[in-house]
């Protein structure tokens, strides 16, 4: 179980006419990550996603907050004492292109980290091999096909799954799949994405989802939970398919309402919502975050800021004043 | 030239693209046949290695070594075949007839010149006399994308958001007039929403001017909101072709079926998702005869092996499936009986 609380990150920008700024990437964002849960970040570049996968993974520092692993806070922890803990997290970034060391095979890929592994846990160097073999069989590949390979020998989709069989040399408890499928070629991502299901269900690892593209989360886990990021705010939470079929956030509806619509198999929903500006860098606070791009937005949004709460009696969590459900997504022609 | 002239209509024939390898000369677009009806977008949908901007290059006759134009003609109405133009006859039509945008056309601006000066330089390049003209439509074609014209044309490139420069690659594409554009992934790398408002813009300033568009994109779901008619590609070949709500609705190649059985969608049965076996093949594991995409298909027959499927165009639908046009051959049959 990994939880966070209060995550807070401020850049500082340096520099320009108008001198230092800070720009805060995450406001304060409460998140847990079960034994085989599936988590999903959704928002758009600036939102602040990547930050948090970053974090939770230990590869960056926040300003503010806690994450606590296996009920251990890690601000109580020098750095070195965390690295074991942040070792159970593993992150698989979005380009497998340049995450595999292009001179390496992928058996010398996967024997690096399954030695350090055989140390840790009392085993004898013989059990290297076969484990890389299993971990490769359980991503899906034929490790007597991929293992005396290079990288560039490997289709985007293999590479991939050789990315997450590696992070499953550490027998990590949480994998951290940033923008994990984007670059994989359209036919072959719902391979990836029922793999990282498939590994909730064997192993019980639990699958951090963070993406700009809100129909995959659905694809790691029908029981998922879904966090919609504005701007380092939290600003609706729930169950993936709830959110999704009942949005009541316009920033949540706005991105729902932005999917192409399959023409010939769908229709568009009967209440797209389209903001009235596109993101500018550099946006003054106060008020709702969203206030200035909102259709709905009203005086109060302006000046006070909304909190996740439930009002208006939803079933999920969400930061907006005036919460109200409206059909977004497209319906099958059938339906 | 105003905006009121007829679109042109752009014919490819027979066009074969091929690539220099070790293994000798390889097809990376073979035989490729495909209309683009006057005043239509045309969606080319492909994986990695479709040969989708090899033939989005082959119509500016700008295919680079180590490739080559084997065979095929590509026929634009009022210009004639393209890949017969050379030198200065070439260049001239390039962006004043037709206009093409970049994969990434966000990275492919000068950085160390402002948009207005990389204007001023596509204007002199094209001999266009009337600058002040040139950089008022400019401005008129960015404040139509709703951007700040006579601020965006002061920037670099580094002062624009992603979604900004890709609409700059638009606007210097459209400047000088050009009837035909040919967009290459317009909205990869962008936000959803961005994505939307580009598609829609795309939408917009393609009937407002009357173009002739083509679009090329690995995403079915660009194609499907933006385009009248679907071209699928697959390993060299348009496998399908139809208007686009009936090529998404009823899909008759196997690789279109799976492809969009294949899509994460936001509404529908997530059990009847998957993704479809195997991979799509490279240059190097291109079948050298039958079927292209036999491989990863539920439907092979011993035929598929051996001969190659031709085009079969029938109701306006293209269609090149041995599976298929026996399976539609045997339904026409039963109407008859």
């Amino acid at each position: 179980m990994i939880t966070g609380t209060g995550i807070t990150k401020i850049f500082k920008q340096r520099g320009g006419v108008l001198g230092a700024r800070e720009v805060p990437a995450l406001r304060g964002v409460d998140f847990a990550v079960a034994k085989g849960g599936a988590v999903s970040f959704i928002g758009e570049s600036g939102s602040g996603k990547t930050t948090l996968g970053r974090i939770i993974a230990g590869l960056e520092t926040h300003d503010a907050g806690e994450i606590v692993i296996d009920g251990v806070p890690m601000s109580s922890l020098s750095h070195r004492k965390r690295q074991p803990y942040f070792r159970r997290v593993q992150l698989i970034h979005q380009d497998p292109y340049s995450a595999l060391n292009p001179t390496r095979t992928i058996h010398q890929t996967l024997e690096a980290p399954l030695r350090l592994r055989a140390r840790q846990t009392g085993r004898p160097r013989s059990w290297v091999d076969g484990r890389a073999a299993e971990l490769l069989a359980m991503v899906g590949i034929d490790p007597g096909y991929v293992l005396p390979r290079y990288p560039h020998q490997l289709s985007g989709g293999m590479r991939q799954r050789v990315v997450i069989a590696r992070a499953l040399t550490m027998d990590p408890e949480v994998l951290v799949a940033d923008e994990a499928v984007s670059m994989i070629d359209v036919s072959l991502r719902l391979g990836i994405l029922a793999l990282l299901k498939d590994l909730r269900e064997r192993l019980g690892v639990g699958v951090l989802f963070i993406t700009h593209d809100i129909a995959t989360a659905r694809y790691i886990g029908d029981d998922g939970e879904l966090y919609v990021l504005y701007r380092g705010q939290v600003v609706e939470r729930g169950a993936t398919e709830k959110i999704i079929a009942d949005p009541v956030h316009p920033y949540t509806q706005s991105l729902l309402s932005a999917i192409p619509v399959l023409h010939g198999l769908e229709r568009p929903g009967a209440e797209r919502v389209v903001p009235r500006e596109m993101q500018r860098e550099g946006e003054p606070d106060g008020g709702c975050l969203f206030a200035r791009r909102c259709p709905f937005s009203t005086e109060r949004c302006e000046s006070e800021m909304p909190v996740l709460g439930r009002d208006g009696g939803t079933e999920q969590e969400h930061a907006c004043f005036h919460p109200r459900r409206r059909s977004v997504i497209p319906v099958g022609v059938g339906e | 030239m105003t905006s009121h002239t007829t679109a042109p209509g752009v014919r490819i024939r027979d066009l074969t693209v091929v690539y220099k390898t070790p293994a000798g000369e390889l097809p990376a677009v073979r035989g490729v046949d495909l209309t683009l009806a006057p005043g239509t977008i045309t969606g080319v949908v492909g994986e990695s290695g479709s040969g989708k901007s090899t033939l989005a290059f082959s119509l500016l006759n700008a295919v680079q070594p180590p490739g080559r134009i084997a065979a095929g003609s590509v026929e634009i109405d009022g210009l004639g075949d393209v890949l017969t133009l050379r030198g200065e006859d070439l260049r001239r039509t390039r962006g004043r007839q037709v206009g093409y945008v970049f994969q990434a056309a966000q990275n492919s601006l000068n950085p160390l010149k402002t948009i207005g000066k990389q204007l001023l330089d596509l204007g002199r390049s094209h001999d266009v006399e009337d600058l002040r003209g040139l950089v008022r439509d400019a401005k008129d074609l960015l404040a139509r994308m709703g951007m700040d014209g006579a601020r965006v044309l002061d920037s670099y490139q580094h002062e624009l958001s992603g979604g900004m420069r890709q609409r700059v690659g638009i606007m210097l594409a459209l400047v000088l007039n050009a009837k035909v554009v040919v967009l290459d992934e317009p909205t990869t790398a962008l936000d959803m929403i961005t994505q939307a408002t580009i598609l829609r813009i795309i939408r917009e300033v393609h009937e407002e001017r009357a173009l002739t568009t083509l679009v090329i994109t690995h995403d079915v779901g660009a194609v499907a909101e933006v385009a009248d008619s679907l071209a699928v590609m697959y390993g060299g070949r348009v496998v399908e072709h139809g208007p686009v709500a009936e090529v998404l609705g009823d899909a008759r190649h196997p690789y279109t079926q799976g492809l969009i059985r294949a899509i994460p969608r936001l509404s529908g049965d997530l059990s009847l998702a998957r993704a479809l076996p195997g991979r799509p093949p490279t240059l190097g594991t291109l079948p050298k005869q039958g079927c292209v995409f036999r491989e990863r298909c539920e439907r092979r027959m011993e035929v598929c092996e051996t001969d190659e499927p031709m085009s079969v165009n029938r109701d306006g639908r293209t269609v090149a499936c041995h599976a298929t046009d026996r399976h539609l051959t045997l339904v026409k049959r039963k109407e008859f009986v």
